[in-house]
């Protein structure tokens, strides 16, 4: 029984999921358009598992004194700090203490880390060069191509040849027809992958994400 | 003055982050360990005045001052109760006697989403680009797309060894998948060098001013 | 002159419909000017055939009308003076009801929304002046009906439905002890590969299972092949590291780890700090693995799941710190980052196909067959419709035109 109901409404919410693709009546699109709603609910609802897990592996190393304890002060701290200012005593609008926070502290540190990204792509590259096979070799062929091709020096560089040499034309070739082919046939894969895992989701087969129920 | 020391703050983390490009040392320790926790508060406070309150806290309780009575709130609070209660359901996972309710709250909602997910996908992936690619082979651009599809399906086909026909198609699929990828790549170059030159303009012009 | 008599000729004509109309706007009949910017006092003739029906679309929830009509004969012709066409619409024979829009000259067909389904609407239509509106044109009330179900969805529900049986046979198949052949993967076997060399080196294994949340297909991949991976590590009691950017991502790999140290016979091994979470913000998660790929020093990554751009940071990092990466994913936008900076890359259908794989579950095998023998029904049926199509008959391919 303690596995029947479960796994029981699990398939009735899925198919009826499934359904509401099919059949345009208002009630069953009303209904299903609440239960998407209910999602996110559910996962804002658990946000206080990942705090709390954190918190208590910060609180450990802190214990143990073990190695960059200090830091996991700074990290604790730093989460009290942004919840007095976001509590309920407290105002999240623009202006206020939590926003500041986020926009001067938060914002920098994510924007910097994602620019981080240039110096990285410029190293991936770098490395492609090295060629360790033929396939690498076209990938990166393929990429200078792109890559030239998309700025005012691509064009430059070819300027005085017939048009279907020139780099812009060549990138909006390859990526019209070889990069849109290859793409589909991987997303075609993938979306039956998908569409079997999650058949085997609903129908319960599949429940090797839960762990402990086998 | 005021905004001189919020950028100049801005800027400290900005090359606290970049230090890490050299190697791993205290400023940038600093910096990881402080977005972890702003970051953690932040999701924490947003999740709930975004999600919780005005979906379940409000309609439950219907604690807000302005409001009509305070008490149980109008409408279909009772619909409201779900969410929340699979929400709070997941928590039982810390007492073992009834933490199997925890996994199976959590197999409901993944459940009912994997049924979301597959129709669009099947619509989008399979039923569209069946349409989309009965190319006949009558033009060079025509034979590349269906030439190229082919063998990125013959690449992922698992049924059979990669030996003859299917192995040499396969062989196509790859180099087409190359060429995807590398022109994917060479596509996302100025994107991201264009976040750097984000950041480098708020260093130079918007803090030292110099630009 | 001319453009005299026919106006006159259209106020007679209109005269002697307004009268033979219920509920007819009124049409004050003055003198007809002869300015050239006329607001003049005659009106427009009236629209052609007003014909209303359901609208079928991609979904007709039974809230939409489709209506067309013929243009006045005053619209572009006669005495061009046709402004607007109005179209009313009213829930009763007796009264015109509101004015539902006004349409610009020239257009002959209009979508009426946000109805109510199966109620009885009644339309007409007529043309304006700006200051003169024509006798109405009505048609017969007309309702919109609830389909049940979409048709321009039918293809989808068919082939989904053949994919479904044949992933039930094969499965069927499977459970029976029938032999599934697949073929090697060789991102499969490194995984493996990779767990030993850290356990050789004496460091630990780090397990990213991408940044999707828990309903993403490719997050239940990666979990199940966390699975398998940590049933290794409990075996050879290398410390496996699971951070993790989602809270119920990080709760159900707490749980899948525990028990596959469980079945190991490990359970003391399981070390709960050991999956972590560290942050919804994409770049703070990053940026926090990054300090673990430095300072806990993994001698192997392992990156299954849902990425986006972080994962060039991750797989980056990992490199320069030396260990070995093994990659899989199903964002094909990420994937050019994985293959140049991960030794080996498990991609798209292949991250799936690693979960029945590894987990040697025969069952599990039959998602596999289905899809490859789908890949096969899908290839004949383009096929097909190529040679139609070139053939001229494009109702075969037009059916898979989903809406």
């Amino acid at each position: 029984m303690r596995r029947e109901i479960p796994l029981a409404i699990t398939f009735l919410i899925g198919v009826f999921m499934l359904v509401d693709f099919f059949v345009p009546h208002h009630g069953v699109s009303a209904a299903a358009e609440e239960m998407k709603q209910w999602g996110t609910i559910v996962i804002a609802a658990s946000i206080l598992l990942g705090v709390g897990n954190l918190i208590r592996v910060h609180f450990r190393k802190i214990r143990r004194k073990s190695d960059g304890w200090g830091y996991s002060i700074m990290t604790l701290a730093s989460m009290a700090v942004m919840l007095y200012f976001g509590g309920p005593w407290g105002t999240i609008e623009e202006g206020s203490a939590f926003n500041w926070m986020f926009l001067n502290m938060q914002v920098p540190l994510q924007s910097t880390m994602f620019s981080l990204l240039a110096f990285f792509i410029a190293s991936a590259a770098y490395r492609a060069f090295r060629l360790r096979s033929a396939e690498a070799g076209l990938l990166l062929i393929a990429a200078i191509i792109v890559m030239l091709g998309r700025v005012p020096l691509g064009q430059f560089l070819t300027r005085g040849l017939p048009e279907k040499a020139t780099l812009p034309w060549l990138t909006e070739t390859i990526m019209a027809y070889p990069n849109m082919a290859a793409f589909r046939g991987i997303l075609m894969g993938a979306a039956l992958g998908v569409m079997a895992m999650g058949l085997r989701i609903i129908l319960g087969i599949e429940r090797s994400y839960l762990g402990g129920e086998k | 003055m005021g905004t001189l020391i919020w950028t100049t703050i801005g800027a400290i983390l900005t090359l606290s982050v970049y230090s890490f490009l050299y190697k791993d040392n205290p400023f940038y320790k600093f910096a990881e360990h402080l977005v972890v926790g702003i970051s953690a508060g932040y999701y924490l406070v947003i999740y709930y005045y975004n999600f919780i309150d005005p979906n379940v806290v409000t309609p439950v309780f219907q604690l807000r001052l302005g409001d009509q009575a305070i008490g149980f709130g109008s409408g279909a609070w009772w619909l409201a109760l779900i969410p929340g209660l699979l929400g709070l359901l997941l928590y039982t996972r810390f007492f073992p006697r009834v933490a199997w309710v925890a996994r199976w709250s959590l197999g409901i909602y993944v459940g009912g989403y994997a049924g979301l997910g597959i129709s669009p996908v099947m619509q989008a992936r399979v039923i569209e680009q069946i349409g989309a690619n009965a190319l006949p082979l009558t033009s060079v651009t025509n034979v590349l797309i269906v030439v190229g599809l082919l063998g990125t399906l013959a690449y992922f086909f698992f049924s059979m060894k990669h030996k003859g026909i299917l192995g040499a198609l396969a062989r196509v699929g790859i180099v087409f998948l190359m060429v995807g990828f590398g022109a994917s790549f060479g596509y996302t170059v100025m994107s991201r060098i264009s976040l750097l030159i984000g950041r480098v303009s708020f260093l130079l012009h918007d803090w030292l001013q110099v630009v | 002159m001319e453009r005299t008599c026919v106006a006159l000729a259209v106020a007679a004509l209109l005269t002697v419909s307004l009268a033979g109309t219920a509920g007819a706007q009124e049409a004050p009949v003055e003198e007809a000017l002869l300015d050239a910017a006329p607001p003049d006092s005659v009106a427009p003739a009236a629209p052609g055939a007003l014909a209303a029906r359901d609208y079928l679309d991609s979904n007709d929830a039974g809230d939409k009308i489709e209506l067309d009509w013929e243009l006045s004969p005053d619209d572009g012709e006669g005495s061009c003076d046709v402004v607007a066409y109005r179209l009313w619409r009213s829930q009763s024979a007796s009264s015109p009801g509101e004015l539902v829009t006004e349409l610009s000259p020239g257009q002959t067909h209009y979508v009426d929304q946000n109805l109510e389904p199966g109620a009885q609407y009644y339309y007409s239509i007529t043309a304006y002046d700006g200051t003169n509106e024509s006798a109405p044109i009505a048609c017969a009330p007309v309702s919109g009906r609830v389909n049940l179900f979409q048709t321009t969805r039918l293809s989808i529900l068919v082939l989904m439905a053949v994919f479904f049986a044949l992933v039930l046979i094969f499965t069927k198949l499977a459970e029976r002890g029938a032999e599934l052949f697949v073929r090697r993967i060789p991102g499969l076997n490194a995984i493996e590969e990779a767990v030993g060399r850290a356990t050789e080196m004496g460091r630990p294994v780090l397990y990213v299972p991408g940044i999707g949340e828990i309903d993403n297909i490719m997050t239940i991949a990666s979990l199940t092949i966390l699975s398998h991976v940590a049933k290794i590590t409990a075996r050879y009691e290398t410390p496996l590291i699971v951070p993790t950017a989602r809270a119920v991502v990080m709760s159900a790999a707490e749980e899948v780890v525990k028990q596959a140290y469980a079945e190991v016979g490990q359970p003391d091994a399981y070390n709960p700090d050991n999956i972590r979470y560290l942050s919804d913000a994409q770049f703070a998660f990053a940026g926090a693995v990054n300090g673990i790929m430095l300072r806990e020093k993994p001698a192997a990554n392992l990156y299954m799941g849902a990425f986006w751009a972080e994962s060039l940071l991750l797989a980056e990092t990992g490199f320069e710190a030396g260990a070995i990466q093994v990659a899989g994913t199903a964002m094909v936008s990420q994937l050019p980052f994985f293959v140049t900076s991960c030794d080996f890359t498990l991609m798209g259908e292949e991250l799936y196909a690693a979960s029945a794989y590894l987990s040697r579950e025969p069952k599990l095998l039959g998602g596999l067959k289905g899809s490859d023998w789908m890949k096969v029904v899908t290839i004949a049926l383009m096929a097909l419709g190529a040679i139609l199509n070139f053939m001229g008959f494009e109702s075969f391919v037009n059916w898979f035109q989903t809406q």
